[in-house]
């Protein structure tokens, strides 16, 4: 997704990226990255939570004009309720 | 806590399946386009990884591998019609509410409240995860794909990976 990203920007249109692995973003380097320490899936939050989807989305969208610099990572600040792990399938 | 390691976590994973190592992509630079124009006369898409597809049609592969498939996403679907196939991650809650990954309905509430112009006619669900053929991501799936964003006038792409 990243590079896809990327591939946009270079065309002309602006992106912004909603990573859950900040390793993963950090090295691929898109153009503008919300990372969210989430599970992977809940890149937006827990279900039937709009609140928490609309924040993640404004602040995401507030990218577009606010990141000065190309490759910017922002960390979203709310903490997921619980620790959770790598996924290795159910 | 502390970020997961997915470096690390998948070349494990992934490696203990008997998958060749992963060359990940490094880059030092990024490109960077300055809308001169504020979000409210924006057109926005969305675009996901995570294996969702319309019921309409059939499901993504959960274990695939160098899938380019990239399926269009009507503007006004309905949130709860789709499934989800994807062997990557754990997508229970998304299952229970797609906008946890895939944020239709919220995106949709922005045009209404005015926070951005409008929601592009078409939103999109591909590139799912595990390709390994990169050049032909960069070389004809993204520059097809953003060709079709263009066709909608999308200023903003959101894109959201599993």
């Amino acid at each position: 997704m990243g590079l896809v990203c990327r591939v946009a920007e270079e065309a002309g249109i602006a992106t912004v990226c909603l990573s859950t692995g900040r390793d993963l973003t950090a090295q691929v380097r898109p153009p503008r990255s919300l990372f969210v320490n989430y599970p992977m899936g809940n890149n937006f939050g827990g279900p039937s939570d709009l609140d928490l989807q609309t924040r993640i989305l404004r602040r995401a969208l507030s990218m577009i004009h606010d990141a000065d610099v190309a490759g910017t990572l922002v960390d979203w600040e709310e903490e997921w309720p619980k620790t959770f792990a790598y996924f290795r399938g159910k | 806590m502390k970020p997961i390691n997915y470096v690390d976590e998948l070349n494990s994973h992934y490696g203990s399946l008997g998958f060749p190592p992963y060359q990940w992509t490094v880059n030092q630079t990024a490109p960077l386009v300055r809308l001169d124009k504020p979000l409210e006369q924006c057109t926005v898409s969305l675009l996901t990884s995570g294996g969702i597809s319309h019921c309409s049609l059939p499901g993504f592969d959960p274990n695939a591998r160098n899938d380019h498939r990239l399926d269009t996403v009507k503007n006004d679907a309905d949130s709860r019609d789709f499934d989800i196939n994807d062997s990557y991650y754990d997508h229970t809650d998304a299952e229970a509410d797609l906008n946890c990954v895939f944020p239709i309905d919220r995106l949709r509430e922005l045009v209404q409240d005015g926070t951005i112009g409008g929601v592009a006619a078409r939103f999109w669900s591909g590139f799912m995860g595990r390709i390994y053929n990169r050049t032909k991501v960069l070389e004809e799936s993204a520059p097809a794909f953003i060709e079709k964003l263009k066709e909608d006038g999308v200023d903003i792409l959101i894109a959201a990976p599993a």
